[in-house]
């Protein structure tokens, strides 16, 4: 097949494959749809957006600012979406007898055609927009948005393939099950950021601008915007470094797919021979109670970090629990009270315990044979939890305290955190034993089809039980605050809360015992589903 | 230790409108090596669920070695060892991990589980991937080192559900070795399968389930009877008569196009 013929295969390719996204089922063709029409939606808005932000004081910094985070995003899509573009994976094209130049080339302009690039075009015709005064500038802008575009496209297309066996094996979609992690982090930091901002002004954009405008693809907007006020030996530097980069990006891509195509697939060579690889016991076995205790305790912490879903979770709830209250904090709007968010969020992940073994929990469930044995078994899982949260959510009261600076409520924040995720611990351990739900592996999903009931019983149910078990140490604290005298005793919550929270989470697993024990085979029935 | 190893009586289960476990009474001898066979549905998963104490059955009441399931989880709980079919490893852990956090869990001493499965995986054959995550195990790796987690503790009865299934031939073999070893000590295996070829090679005692009920059980050679081979003998058992497959896709094969 000559050059010349392969690039238009490629694009009738995609274009099929995007035309096939509507040929699916019912639901998943409204969601293609949907989707697709909120993000040429949304391209048009911020079109539109940056026109409008044409001649604005901090106009540069903030579409420098745009297109370097659209490049971080081309960067990272693959390797969290790894299913979204089925030409990205060039094992595909293995048994066709392509040359790696026209491949590259043919590869290259298919993966011009798409929604991803509509809306990374319009984003950057808008900047361009945004910024350019003067035909020259103009001129340089369509250069720019020329050279942003393919060096965006190229970006993903080379992080793909030389990630390609990384995202064919286990390792890549554990990897994907932390993408909505991701998003969830990236957003609460985006949502504080704005905040931020509408506060402060866009000022605060500058000094981080002037790092992201060497930066390809940022150098090239901001080549535009260099043009724009005469400076062209700064304009050529920066189109420079942009075309510099486009070009390294397609030797390392066409290296690696010359690689791909001609070496065989080692993901089922290596398994053999990585396995002896000697690994001398953690020293977590050895500082952790011997017996059921320290067992069950090594394997829940071993499982935050080795399981996709259970890491994800934790992650979730740890940055959670410290963004809310220390931007609060640093706003200057919060208060030391919602330092107890860190406690309530991982408290949380108390909930639900034998759903997060999945179905593995038959081998729990054979070795439980009376009320103790369950108890020890919520015990040991309460007590590996504490482990990170009792430091974390101290941790966190403290810095948002300090941001604050009002020391003298300390102890009651404490206090009150501590009651909170004692109270936390009793109902969930209880609502483990009474409320299992599934949670699938696979994918994004943290609930079995059917079983959403459940999983609402289990968490909302819980929370307003232990919002309503904290209540006494609740309402101690505001009488203490608002009594004549009281402020002089608002020390004695710290060790109220911590016993309060001890004794709670005593009694909650004293209750959850006998009906984990009692009910281990409906408990494996709800975990195994999905 | 009396003369059955497992009493079943009376066991039903329901899972809506189909009826799985359709009044089973059984009971298996101790010390033989137990084939549980039957057709793909045939209830065999359920009913080893429910014999080990994983299932809730809807009736019935089931022994091991003399002491009740339901009732006496303590006394069964300790005596058996189950390799399911279906359910999950934790599979984050690594092989040795796992068959420590098993004895451990079992309440063995320590240092009694890192011998014995040092030797488990020794004689298993896994002593190459013991550091390596059980959810990058291959089918046949499973499959042994839930059997390894499963004899960790030393059970009187091992009860397996399809452990021959999607192994590879050595693998088969190893597990075959192991289980006669174990069975020679005097101790109990209840496995199930559809493999009849597997069973007539392993088996001194045999149950043959068909759409939830038992349809023969006995020695070998008592449910084998006249037919020539228990592959023959248990199509005839489950009604599946080998139908004569003369004027049906006469075109397969040879002649025409």
């Amino acid at each position: 097949m000559s050059a010349a013929a392969v690039t238009p295969v490629f694009v009738r390719l995609k274009l099929s494959l995007l035309r096939n996204g509507l040929r699916q089922s019912g639901g998943r063709k409204a969601a293609y749809i949907t989707s697709a029409v909120f993000a040429l939606l949304f391209a048009a808005l911020q079109l539109i957006g940056l026109i409008a932000l044409r001649g604005h004081a901090h106009a540069a910094s903030v579409v420098v600012l745009a297109v370097a985070v659209l490049g971080l995003g081309w960067a990272v899509m693959p390797l969290f979406f790894p299913s979204g573009d089925e030409t990205l994976d060039p094992t595909r094209l293995v048994m066709l007898p392509l040359r790696p130049r026209p491949l590259v080339r043919a590869l290259l302009t298919a993966s011009l055609v798409g929604i991803g690039p509509l809306f990374t075009l319009c984003l950057l015709i808008g900047s361009v927009v945004a910024v350019a005064r003067g035909g020259a500038a103009f001129v340089v802008g369509v250069v720019a948005v020329a050279l942003a575009l393919l060096m965006c496209v190229a970006l993903a297309r080379a992080v793909a393939a030389a990630n390609v066996r990384l995202l064919a094996s286990r390792k890549g979609r554990d990897l994907a099950v932390l993408s909505g992690l991701v998003i969830a982090i990236g957003a609460q930091i985006v949502n504080f950021g704005a905040q931020r901002l509408g506060t402060s002004g866009l000022g605060e954009l500058d000094p981080v601008a002037d790092v992201l405008q060497w930066v390809p693809p940022a150098s090239a907007i901001s080549a535009v915007q260099a043009v724009s006020e005469g400076s062209y030996g700064l304009a050529v530097v920066q189109l420079a470094l942009t075309a510099g980069a486009l070009v390294a990006l397609l030797v390392v891509w066409s290296r690696h797919l010359t690689r791909l195509m001609t070496s065989p697939d080692e993901s089922t060579l290596t398994s053999t021979e990585t396995a002896v690889r000697e690994r001398s016991s953690t020293g977590l076995g050895r500082l952790l109670p011997s017996g059921r205790t320290g067992t069950v305790m090594e394997r829940s912490l071993r499982y935050v970090w080795r399981d996709p879903k259970t890491k994800a979770a934790w992650v979730t709830s740890l940055a959670i629990g410290l963004i809310v209250p220390v931007f609060n904090a640093w706003q200057g709007t919060g208060s030391v009270y919602i330092a107890c968010f860190a406690a309530g969020m991982l408290g949380i992940m108390m909930y639900n315990q034998f759903g997060q073994d999945t179905s593995a929990f038959w081998i729990v469930a054979l070795t439980i044979s009376s009320p103790r044995d369950a108890y020890v078994e919520l015990r040991a899982r309460a007590l590996a939890l504490l482990l990170i949260t009792l430091p974390y959510a101290t941790l966190v009261t403290v810095v948002t305290t300090a941001m604050l600076g009002d020391w003298r409520r300390l102890p009651e924040a404490l206090g009150l955190s501590f009651a909170l995720l004692g109270a936390m611990l009793a109902t969930g351990a209880w609502t483990s034993a009474r409320f299992p739900y599934s949670i699938p592996q696979e994918g994004y999903k943290n609930v079995a089809p059917g079983q959403a009931g459940l999983a609402w019983i289990s968490i909302f149910g819980g929370m307003v039980a232990a919002s309503v078990l904290c209540a006494p140490v609740i309402a101690l604290t505001i009488w203490l605050n608002v009594s004549a005298r009281g402020d002089d005793w608002t020390w004695l919550l710290l060790p109220v809360g911590s016993a309060y929270g001890a004794v709670l989470s005593a009694v909650g697993l004293r209750l959850a015992a006998p009906q984990t024990a009692r009910r281990l085979p409906e408990i494996l029935a709800a975990v195994s589903k999905g | 230790m009396g003369t059955s190893a497992v009493r079943v009586q009376g066991l039903w289960k329901r899972f809506g409108q189909q009826v799985a476990v359709a009044g089973i009474d059984l009971e298996l001898p101790a010390g033989k090596f137990i084939g549980l066979v039957g057709p793909n549905g045939a209830g065999k998963t359920t009913t080893l669920s429910m014999v080990t104490g994983l299932l809730r059955p809807d009736h019935g009441t089931v022994e091991v070695v003399g002491h009740d399931v339901w009732r006496d989880p303590v006394e069964v709980k300790a005596r058996i060892g189950v390799l399911p079919e279906g359910l999950r490893l934790f599979e984050r852990l690594s092989g040795r991990e796992l068959l420590a956090y098993t004895g451990r869990l079992r309440g063995l001493p320590g240092t009694e589980v890192d011998k014995r499965a040092t030797q488990l995986l020794d004689v298993l054959d896994l002593a190459g991937a013991q550091h390596k995550l059980v959810v990058d195990y291959s089918t046949g790796m499973r499959k042994k080192i839930g059997l390894a987690a499963a004899l960790l503790h030393n059970p009187e009865v091992l009860f397996l559900d399809e452990p021959f299934e999607g192994v590879d031939p050595v693998s088969a073999q190893t597990i075959r070795g192991v289980l006669e070893r174990y069975t020679a000590s005097g101790a109990t295996v209840v496995f199930s399968s559809h493999v009849m070829e597997l069973v007539e090679s392993l088996c001194d005692w045999v149950a043959v389930l068909a759409a939830g009920r038992i349809r023969a059980t006995g020695t070998l050679a008592e449910v084998r009877g006249d037919a020539p081979s228990l592959q023959r003998a248990f199509l005839e058992l489950v009604g599946a008569q080998s139908r004569d497959a003369g004027s049906d896709l006469d075109w397969l094969g040879g002649g025409a196009r």
